[in-house]
Parts: structure tokens; sequence; C-alpha cells
């Protein structure tokens, strides 16, 4: 844009510093945010993360690469009973089962990729739905395994006060030297998760792989034309999308310590793809402050409300993914870009400040 | 022998059910190109309206035709206010899913809203007696679901191919921009069918409901085997909707009796029906071949 760079001279470096310093004040937040927080609201705000996360997996997948899942809250599970039960049988380090849970999922990204080859759009949107709708059936059927609806406790032997072994549910310790609680160490550790996934979407979107991603969804002949290999572009998006679901999962399990039937129903992969809408497709932050703003909604109004009108945060969700879709398809950041590319265009358009001598 | 006849009329019953869910997607999708997801959710919601008129004293059949009447309303509005200014559902799918998922919260929110979340009971219409066929006893709710299937299906075939009303649908369906051109109300057309389609589901949901318990839940998984049964039978096929739903709820209420891997999984051979079909055969049996051009 030539009129932006000759009407407005500070609209340049405004646009390329803004980012950075959003950027550092994001990371100071985050950084600050236990100290600042009672225990409780440490935990809360920890229990958000792997929403995040999922939601990432599902925007690259929906937002950059064009297919539709509404069955990633069944991935999530797969993800947290991986964790659940490597933990339980294997006695992995919690490192080691969010990675092999990451391993799990791609594997069965690949396996529900194959067919979206050939299943698109809506159709896909129905597969995956009966896949959420289905997953908690599935739970139940093997529950010799999973605990079924009772529920699977994560847990650990250790030494009671009385020096007898017995089965404790995990806990996060921290290490002497941080000088941090318990619950803010767990904080810090998921959040390292998190911006470890958030900056491998980054560079994979950014890379010449991620140009692929996105020619597919633009226009998926052009893309095969220009020599995209659209089919192993489209199952490796499926298996990279599937692999955050179960980093999210394993987290929600290693918080939660226990992982039971009625966490992963319909309504989590609904709540997963209502974070995705609000927060913004295609975006990398986008996720994140839709599972933010979801969370808001539902862990912080909503107890609030009296007992009788509590389904309305539901309702309001609802509306607001509809109104979003009609008004807004870019969702949250989405309006942020608008905004402030008019801000910009206006700067530019601006009468000049100095009058012209006579 | 008598066990298998027993879980077949069941699953007879249940698939009328599934049968007249799909024929209010198949509506759908003909007239606006998509699939629904708040459908099942709509006719949930319809059918806490025919609960109201029950529990306020009126005839559970009365009170039916007047949940169908709010459901015309309510289908018909959905499709004004928020479905048709989203767009063409080919050319946007994941904006029109956002939307019918966006409907699916707020119906369910509502449902709970207005009726509270206690679950509540809604009398069989064709009362509990049952009757004997074939050594094995058939409720007559089930039979009872049968025939207004079939009466349904009869209505829509006089609807579709002996009135106005009806030829503008199939037209419309077929082509809007001609059919606009030769001055059908399009916007008019399309309003018909969403209130059609959440008129029927009143009925489905009143059949639903008195198996279990009338709750925000109530339509979730007949709605899943609803879909499978039009993609058995062909997205856009009436035909097909009914013999799909007659074969999933056989399907779906005889397979897990007798596979133990589905004992506690009722969901996956509709599941299986589902991602069989649309990878070998996406049309159904009886649905009309979609030719994509580049």
């Amino acid at each position: 844009m030539t009129t932006t760079s000759t009407g407005a001279p500070n609209a340049a470096p405004m646009r390329r510093w803004l980012p950075l310093v959003s950027l550092l004040m994001l990371a100071v937040v985050l950084i600050a945010l236990p100290q600042l927080l009672n225990p409780f609201w440490t935990g809360r705000v920890t229990s958000w993360i792997p929403l995040a996360i999922v939601a990432l997996g599902l925007n690259l997948l929906t937002g950059y690469n064009g297919q539709i899942s509404v069955g990633h809250g069944a991935l999530f599970g797969v993800g947290a009973y991986a964790t659940a039960l490597i933990i339980n049988d294997w006695k992995w380090p919690y490192l080691a089962a969010i990675v092999a849970s990451a391993v799990i999922c791609f594997v069965a990204g690949i396996f529900v990729g194959l067919p979206a080859l050939r299943i698109k759009g809506l159709y896909l949107a129905l597969v995956t739905l009966a896949v959420a709708t289905l997953f908690p059936q599935i739970i139940e059927q093997f529950s010799d395994t999973t605990g079924g609806s009772t529920g699977l406790g994560i847990t650990a032997k250790e030494l009671n006060s009385r020096g007898v072994l017995t089965d404790r549910s995990i806990r996060f310790t921290a290490p002497e030297w941080s000088g941090q609680a318990d619950d803010q160490w767990r904080y810090y550790l998921f959040l390292i998760v998190a911006v470890v996934c958030f900056l491998l979407v980054r560079n994979l979107v950014h890379s010449r792989a991620g140009r692929s991603i996105i020619a597919i969804r633009d226009n998926e002949v052009a893309a095969e034309v220009s020599g995209v290999n659209v089919a192993a572009a489209k199952v490796f998006t499926f298996a990279i999308s599937a692999a955050l679901a179960g980093v999210g999962g394993a987290l929600f399990a290693l918080y939660n310590t226990r992982v039971s039937s009625g966490s992963f129903t319909l309504l989590l992969s609904l709540n997963i793809l209502v974070a995705v809408v609000i927060g913004g497709t295609p975006s990398i932050i986008g996720p994140a402050i839709g599972a933010v703003f979801l969370n808001v909604f539902t862990d912080v109004i909503t107890p609030e409300l009296p007992e009788n009108v509590k389904s309305i945060t539901p309702l309001i969700l609802g509306a607001l993914l509809v109104v979003l879709m009609l008004v807004a398809p870019g969702g949250i950041v989405g309006l942020y870009r608008q905004v402030s590319a008019w801000l910009v265009s206006r700067r530019a358009t601006a009468p000049d400040p100095i009058p012209p001598t006579p | 022998m008598t066990e298998f006849l027993r879980f077949f009329f069941i699953g007879l019953g249940n698939g009328a059910i599934y049968a007249m869910l799909g024929l209010g997607l198949v509506v759908i999708y003909r007239s606006t190109g998509l699939l629904n997801f708040a459908q099942g959710e709509m006719a949930m919601f319809t059918t806490f309206i025919v609960w109201m008129l029950a529990d306020a004293g009126l005839p559970l059949w009365l009170a039916l035709l007047g949940g169908m009447a709010a459901g015309f309303v309510i289908g018909a509005i959905v499709h004004q206010v928020i479905v048709r200014p989203v767009g063409d559902p080919q050319q946007k799918p994941l904006a029109v899913v956002i939307v019918t998922i966006g409907m699916f919260l707020g119906f369910n929110a509502l449902a709970k809203l207005f009726w509270g979340s206690d679950d509540k009971t809604l009398l069989n219409l064709f009362g509990r007696s049952s009757v004997s066929i074939l050594g094995t006893d058939v409720a007559w709710q089930k039979l009872g679901a049968l025939a207004v299937l079939g009466i349904e299906a009869l209505v829509f075939w006089l609807l579709f191919q002996r009135t106005k009303v009806g030829l503008a649908m199939r037209s419309v369906a077929s082509n809007p921009e001609s059919s606009a051109l030769c001055g059908i109300p399009v916007t008019r057309i399309l309003m018909i069918g969403w209130g059609l389609a959440a008129a029927i589901g009143a009925i489905a949901g009143t059949f639903t409901a008195p198996i279990g318990a009338l709750s925000s839940n109530l339509m979730q998984l007949p709605l899943i085997y609803a879909f499978a049964a039009i993609t058995l039978g062909g997205f856009d096929s009436f035909i097909g909707a009914i013999v799909g739903g007659l074969l999933v709820g056989v399907l779906t209420d005889v397979v897990p009796r007798y596979v133990s891997i589905f004992e506690k999984m009722s969901l996956a051979p509709a599941f299986l029906l589902i991602l069989v079909v649309l990878l070998v055969r996406p049309e159904g049996i009886f649905g009309q071949k979609k030719v994509s051009r580049v």
C-alpha cells in the first residue's frame, strides 16, 4: 500500500512495533499471573490451558486447512486416557506420558485423516459429530480398562505417614530451588508445554508446509496443480492437529488426576469449536483468546449466577456463534484486525496537519 | 427366534422415529442444501412445548398438534433470521456448521432455561397395552409410530406431488434461480420447508420422550441415528429416509444384543454405516449422484 507509507510516516513503524510490544506484555502477564493470584485462581487458570492447546490444534485443521472437525473432544479424550493408563501402568514421568499421548493421537489422526480425504465439508462435520457422540459409549464399553463413568484415578505409589506404600493421586511437587508453591510450579509447567505447542504451530504455518496447508484451504485444485501433495498435506495436518488435541488431553488428565466418560461428551467437542470460532480463525493466538473467553464465561461468570438462570451461559455462547458468523466471521482476532486496519487507513487518509504555506 | 422378533419389532418402532427425524433433515437438505445439526434440538424444544400443553390439561393429540404449529413458526423464523443470511452451504460449509451448532447450544440452553433441568414424563400416544404378533408381544406404541410414519409419508407424497406449494418446493430444490424467474417466492417456499421440518420434529420427539424421559438431551442420540438413516438412504431422498430409518432402527436394536462388543455401543453400528456409505457410495441407496465440475 503506497498510500499508507507516504501518507502516514509513523504508521509503518507502529505496525512493526505493536505486535512485539504486545507479545512482550503478554509474556510478562503470563509469567506474573501465579504470583498475583491466590492458589485457587492459579489452579483455575491452569485448568484453562488444555482447552487452549486443543483449540490450537483444531484451528490449524479448520482455520488454516479448511477441514471441519466437530470431534476433537474424542481425540482430546484419547490423549487423556493414554496419559492416565501410561502413568498408572508403566509409571512413566509426566513429560514422557505427554509426548507418548501426542504420538498416539498423531497416529489416531492419520486414521481419521485418511477417510477425510474422501469425505469433505458438511459430511466430514457429520462423521466427526458421530465420533464425538460415540466416544463416551466406547469408554463405557471398555470400562474394565477405562473405569467407565465411575472414572479412573491417576495414582502413584507413595509412602504414607506410617511408612506404608499406598496409592495416592498424583500431584505436582515444586523442587526446592524454584522457590515456588506446588500450584505455581504446575502452572509454569503447563505454560511451558503450551508455549512450545504455540511456537511449533506458528513456525509450521510460516513454513513451506504451512503455505501448502493454506493453499489447499483456498483452492484444492489450484494447490494440486501447483505441485502440492494434497493428500499427504491434509493427512499430515489432521495428524498434527490430533497430536495437539492429545497434548491438551494429557494436561487435562494430569490436572484433574482422574478421567471419566462424562468429561468427554459431545458438549466438550462443541466447546472446543466455540473457543476456536470466538477466538478467531485463522490465527495463532486466537484459540488461546477463545479458550480464555469461554472459560471466563463458564468458570468465572456462571458460578455467580442463580441456579435457575445458569443455562443462560450456553445460550449466550450459542447466540454469539450465530452473530459472529453473520457479522464477524474472523472472531475476536478478526475484529481486532478490522479495527486496526481501519485505524491505519484513517491515519493514512487524515488531512496533513501542517497547513500549506501560501 | 421370538427374542429376535421382539428386538426386531422394537427396532422397527424406533426406526420409525429415526425416519421421521430423517424426513425433516431431508426436507431441509433438499430446500437449503445443508445438514441441520440443530434438527434434534429443535425437535426436543417443540416436544417440550407438547409436554407443556399436555401438562396444562390438553389431550396429548391436541398438544402434539399445538407443538407442531409452534414448531412450524420456529422453523420458519430460524430460516429467516439465522440460516438465510449465512449464505450458500456448499460454498461456506464451515459457517453453516458453526451456525447450526450455535443453534444446537441455543435451543438446548433455552429448553433448560424455560423448563428447568429436571426430567419430565410424557405419556405414550398409543397407551401401554400390546398385541401378540407371530408369538411375541408388540407394544401398540411401536405400531402407532409406524402408522404415523405411514401417514407422514402419504402427506408428504400428496404435498409434493399434488399441490402447487409442493411443486414450487421441488422446483426451488432443483434450481432456485430459475424458480425465482418463474415468479416463485423462493424465500417463502424455503421458510415453509424449514417450518415443515421443525413441525414433524415434534412428532419424532413425542414418540421418543416416553421411551426414557423428556430432558434437554432427548434427541442427541436419535439425531445421529437419523443422520445414519439419511446417509444410507440418500441425503435428498424421502423414500431413502424412511427405508434408511427403519433399517437403522432394526440394526441398532438387534446387533448390540447379539454382538457383545457393541453391547454398550449402540451408536457404533450407526457410525460405521455413516462412514462406510460416505466412503463407498456417498449418494446412498436412493440419492442423486452429485457431479462436481472443476
